[in-house]
């Protein structure tokens, strides 16, 4: 199992942002997670890449535990995790090499093969002539497959993606979602969090609903819109 | 993967260029240490200045403001010497000179040639009494340890009488003394400013630079390769904050120099500040990069 969570609680202040998590996330799944904003789709998504910690039970990714992982293995963590974000973040004073560049900098790659991989990756997702161009000189739909790309150039096992087309208008968004399944047909798990399910096609994926902080099981989106 | 061997020398220049591309951002932010600290570099130095200067005056004035002790008619001259070779063991005595009888009458006609009447006047048998005169170390320039001293060479024997400048001297004294502890106590003041400023300024460079930070840490980037950028960028800051400031200052003063005299901040105390900058903007840059983690 890629993702285990059993029994986690988190709570900011007084109310659990998550509470009696237990889940599974199998290695090249197509997972949705849904729920009104607030629901804490962000929350459980950090718990994957241990930005947090749960107050009780426990998080395990790709054999690191929450519970026991130590300060210097966060790195290593990270390394297997990509992570996509809906307002991008990307650097702004770099250009879309740089930040696409940035995690196999990090790592210790050699210049030659940085080069490569992300050459053939920029023109893999088509943006080969934005190369030398700046953050805010691309358009919405641009910057988040920059930042897809960033998060895929290190060959991440898993994908998380929150709320990736929350900043994109519907044509750009469906392009984006389906990046995200083509990248998922490519092997790589994908973990979307969504408060809009309808965006990705019923049969592509595993559907998971979040209600204040509660994982209420698959499918639940349908019974929330008849129309669909 | 290339993670063997050339893995951490390119991770080493993925670092150093981290550090430059830090470098070469945000000049406002260093301008704004730089100036800060000049202020109040030149605040300070301008007290340091009054210091010296009064400290200059005073120096003059301990040589004039010795004491004059008047020594009993009957006494000798080998008496006289006697005395003074006592006197000069006091502690805080600098230096004893004896002024014999004759000698004073020469120097009475010297300084005053028109009244030389007034010993005419007196009769042949008059004499001045002989004298010694005294000066004091500048340890013993205080009001308290003079009238001491005073007391203690009036009760020698022999002794007529000790006359100083009671008048003005301790004044004077206190006023340097005063002055002086300003000095240290506004060094202190503005040498915590100066760190409060550089880490202030080093941590506000560095948390909006908070999004980097956490890509780098989404990213896998090691604490190290985060936080050097922001530490070499302290340090820079806090060495050429502080050391900009101080040539700023050097610069003012020798402007100024014409109208007062001048004498700038000693090196060892320029050292210490850009030290102190140094350490600060370093701590200030790991305050605020840590700033955002939980
Ligand atoms: N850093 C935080 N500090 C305090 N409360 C937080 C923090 N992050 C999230 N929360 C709270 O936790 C709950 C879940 O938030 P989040 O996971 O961001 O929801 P979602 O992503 O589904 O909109 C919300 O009530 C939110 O206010
Ligand atoms: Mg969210």
């Amino acid at each position: 199992m890629l993702v285990t969570m059993s029994g986690v609680r988190l709570s900011y202040g007084r109310w659990p942002a998550l509470d009696k998590i237990d889940m599974e996330i199998r290695q090249g799944e197509f997972l949705v997670i849904s729920g009104a904003s607030g629901a804490g789709k962000t929350t459980l998504l950090r718990l994957i890449w241990m930005g947090d910690r749960p107050d009780s039970g426990f998080v395990e990714v790709s054999g690191f535990r929450s519970d026991r992982i130590r300060n210097r293995e966060f790195p290593q963590l990270r390394r297997k995790i990509g992570i996509v974000f809906q307002d991008f973040r990307l650097l702004h004073t770099r250009t879309v090499f740089d930040n696409v560049a940035l995690p196999l900098q990090v790592t210790g790659t050699g210049n030659r093969i940085v080069q490569k991989r992300v050459i053939s990756l920029l023109a893999r997702m088509g943006l080969s002539h934005r190369r030398n161009a700046f953050p805010h000189e691309l358009s919405g739909g641009e910057q988040q497959r920059v930042a897809i790309a960033r998060a895929m150039v290190a060959h991440p096992v898993i994908l998380l993606a929150d709320e990736p087309t929350g900043n994109l208008d519907p044509e750009v968004s469906r392009e984006v979602v389906d990046l995200l399944l083509e990248i998922n047909r490519g092997g790589t798990t994908v973990v979307m969090a969504t408060h809009d399910p309808r965006q990705v096609p019923a049969g592509k994926g595993r559907f998971l609903f979040l209600d204040r902080g509660v994982l209420r099981g698959a499918d639940r989106w349908t019974e929330l819109d008849p129309d669909s | 993967m290339d993670r063997t061997g050339s893995g951490f020398m390119s991770l080493v220049r993925s670092a150093v260029k981290e550090i430059s591309l830090n470098l070469h951002s945000r000049p406002g932010a260093r301008l704004i240490t730089l100036l800060m600290v000049a202020l109040a570099f030149i605040v300070f130095n301008t007290f340091l200045i009054i210091s010296w200067n009064l400290q200059g005056i005073v120096d003059k004035e301990e040589d004039l403001v010795g004491m004059e002790v008047f020594l009993q008619r009957d006494i000798s001259q080998a008496e006289g010497r006697t005395i003074g070779d006592n006197i000069s063991s006091m502690q805080g005595v600098k230096s004893v000179y004896f002024v014999s009888s004759q000698e004073a009458e020469a120097l009475f006609r010297a300084e005053l040639p028109g009244r030389t009447d007034l010993l005419d006047v007196m009769g042949n048998d008059f004499r001045l009494p002989a004298s010694l005169q005294i000066t004091f170390e500048t340890e013993a320039m205080s009001q308290g340890r003079i009238s001491e001293l005073s007391r203690q060479i009036e009760a020698v024997a022999g002794v007529e009488d000790a006359v100083y400048g009671e008048d003005y001297l301790p004044g004077l004294l206190k006023t340097v003394t005063t002055i002086r502890r300003l000095v240290v106590l506004l060094g202190i003041v503005l040498v915590s400013s100066i760190s409060l400023v550089v880490f202030y300024t080093v941590r506000l460079s560095v948390v909006r630079r908070s999004l980097t930070v956490d890509i780098m840490r989404t990213v896998g980037a090691p604490w190290w390769f985060i936080r050097i950028p922001f530490v070499v960028e302290g340090l820079f800051m806090g060495v050429t904050g502080s050391a900009g400031g101080l040539v700023l200052v050097a610069i003012l003063s020798k402007v100024l120099s014409s109208a007062v005299a001048q004498r700038f901040m000693p090196l060892s105390w320029m050292t210490l500040v850009i030290l102190l900058c140094a350490v600060t903007g370093t701590v200030g840059a790991l305050a605020g990069s840590y700033e955002k983690e939980r």
